[in-house]
């Protein structure tokens, strides 16, 4: 299990009813992260709509995590 | 006696003031404006007041009227001489009846610098030395050529009819300087979409001195835009974006040249649009909007600032046409379908959220015209103003990108068609072949290199690095280094920033034969 610090933006905020937390968990990538936290917040947006950066730089949905990693998840924002 | 009025003879304020008593005031304030001596330096001997009587007491007694009316005041009147008046003449009179002092200070206020600035009154100034002038005459003729309508005319200000725009407080930071304003005025700015994002954008640029400014937006204002789109006002509701936002702007700045395309962003016209300007802002509230501007800078070579807001947060992204550079559909290669995620309209938002990102935005752009953004990598910037907290995402090229329309050359780059080295046999060829040498070596390598020194035009590679330099953005170049490694890399950089006509001298002077 990796302790990782989770932010989230735009409707993933409103989601999850807060903008970070951190999780034990045992996903090994970003996108398992990502399916895991959907499910337990019941995120509507598919992953392919997302994008995931890890430890302030954008990354692929396959990067492997570990302890201690920062996971931002960005919703594409269109308001203006 | 009348709310305003014109006086010929000499003034009476005590007699004013007793219309003005009331059984439910408890204070009076009033004030005086006198003829001086002096107006700019030189010596006054005496004056002469001239007014458009008719058109300048209607507007007195509005002035009176909202006095009244937004200071709860009991009685208000003013009183302006006309005619011929000496030193110490009392010009013009106010007074106020009120229940509590504060309103009566404030409305009397009020009323004199609303005078001062609405009511249509010419001065003739007579001097000492014999000369005369008529002072407000010329100022308000100077500002009714710039605004057609009668109501402009009257508002215009004895000063803002002259002033110049004043950019001495930006030409002062050293990165700026009058070069750094000569480069605002020289160029040209696409604002699509003057909403939320477009309303600060548009009044700090325009602000900035930027030469010229093309607005795009087909929207009307809407008393909901208002919160957080103050350049509007309630009585402009059902008017075009563009036609009130150029008129506001216009007269924050006439320095500023102001298009307005009251049109929406459409794949038939945005390319027509961008081509036009030497750098694109996205400030609509949709992903068709910000894909369509995304596409078209990608392939007209032109940087681009985006910026979105959701409620409480909002992100930034600049756009450069480099090789490393991501476009938004690098970021976002599954384009999001308008409506998944909520714009302000649907999600709600507070004014200074997308006033923040608007201000960033107008930032990027000066940062990117004065050059000061040099070794900034691309990112995105999330600003959240709930926490107060900014994070900068470092974003790449997406190498599987295919943002662009089919049969569009893919990304900025350097096309095939037209090749990048020239070789020449002497430095002398190089010369006749009608380009101009651009020896982008460093200096002490230049010092140790006699016959490299006559080539005139020296940019060091690490001055344009660092920003201290800029190429020009016309011409047709030969960049030389010692090997031609240095100079190819300069070069698709330049070819990649639209410079058609550049060229890297192939081997570099080390291939040459003297």
């Amino acid at each position: 299990m990796n302790r990782i610090e989770i932010e989230y933006f735009a409707v993933l905020r409103e989601r999850a009813g807060t903008g970070r937390e951190t999780v034990e968990t045992a996903a090994a990538t970003a996108a398992e992260l990502y399916d895991e936290l959907a499910t337990r917040h019941d995120f509507g947006l598919p992953r392919g709509m997302l994008r995931v950066a890890v430890n302030d730089e954008f990354a692929d949905w396959s990067r492997p995590l570990a302890a201690g990693d920062r996971v931002v998840f960005i919703p594409p924002v269109a308001g203006g | 006696m009348q709310a305003f009025s014109f006086s010929s003879v000499p003034l009476e304020p005590e007699r004013y003031h007793a219309a003005l008593e009331d059984p439910s005031a408890g204070g009076y304030a009033s004030f005086e404006g006198w003829v001086r001596d002096h107006n700019e330096g030189r010596t006054v001997e005496r004056l002469e007041y001239e007014a458009f009587e008719s058109l300048a007491v209607k507007e007195g007694e509005r002035i009176v009227a909202e006095a009244v009316a937004k200071f709860g005041v009991t009685r208000a009147a003013c009183v302006h001489r006309v005619g011929s008046l000496a030193i110490g003449d009392l010009a013009v009179w106010v007074g106020v009846s009120s229940a509590h002092r504060g309103e009566a200070f404030a409305a009397c206020r009020y009323i004199i610098d609303e005078v001062k600035h609405r009511v249509p009154i010419w001065k003739k100034e007579h001097y000492t030395d014999g000369d005369s002038g008529w002072v407000n005459c010329e100022r308000c003729a100077a500002a009714a050529h710039d605004h057609d309508h009668e109501h402009d005319h009257s508002r215009a200000h004895e000063h803002a009819a002259t002033a110049q725009h004043d950019y001495s407080r930006q030409i002062a930071l050293p990165e700026v300087g009058r070069a750094g304003q000569a480069k605002l005025a020289a160029a040209s700015v696409l604002v699509v979409g003057a909403g939320g994002l477009g309303v600060p954008v548009l009044q700090y640029l325009a602000a900035a001195g930027i030469g010229r400014i093309g607005i795009v937006d087909g929207d009307v204002i809407e008393a909901s835009n208002l919160h957080r789109q103050p350049l509007y006002g309630i009585a402009d509701v059902g008017q075009p974006k563009v036609a009130v936002a150029a008129e506001r702007l216009r007269a924050l700045n006439r320095d500023v040249h102001i298009e307005t395309h009251e049109t929406r962003a459409t794949a038939a016209n945005i390319d027509g649009l961008v081509k036009n300007y030497d750098l694109v802002v996205e400030c609509t509230d949709n992903f068709r909007a910000k894909f369509l501007v995304s596409d078209a800078v990608v392939r007209a070579l032109k940087p681009a600032v985006f910026a979105s807001v959701h409620q409480y947060e909002g992100q930034v992204q600049v756009y450069r046409p480099l090789p490393h550079w991501p476009c938004l559909r690098c970021l976002w290669p599954e384009a999001p379908r308008d409506g998944m995620v909520g714009n302000c309209a649907e999600a709600g938002v507070l004014g200074p959220v997308p006033a923040t990102l608007g201000a960033l935005q107008a930032m990027q752009v000066l940062k990117r015209l004065l050059g000061l953004d040099a070794g900034e990598a691309p990112a995105l910037v999330t600003v959240d103003l709930l926490s107060l907290e900014t994070r900068r995402l470092i974003a790449r090229r997406n190498p599987d990108c295919d943002h662009d329309q089919p049969g569009v050359p893919a990304h900025a780059g350097v096309s095939a068609a037209t090749p990048v080295e020239l070789e020449f046999r002497t430095l002398a060829d190089a010369f006749e072949s009608g380009l101009e040498l651009v020896d982008i070596r460093e200096t002490w390598e230049r010092m140790h290199d006699p016959p490299g020194l006559q080539i005139p035009t020296h940019l060091p590679l690490s001055a344009l690095v660092n920003g201290y330099l800029q190429f020009p953005t016309a011409g047709r170049y030969l960049i030389v280094c010692a090997h031609g490694v240095r100079s190819l890399s300069v070069t698709e950089q330049l070819r990649a920033q639209g410079l058609a006509e550049v060229y890297s001298l192939k081997g570099g002077l080390a291939a040459l034969r003297s």
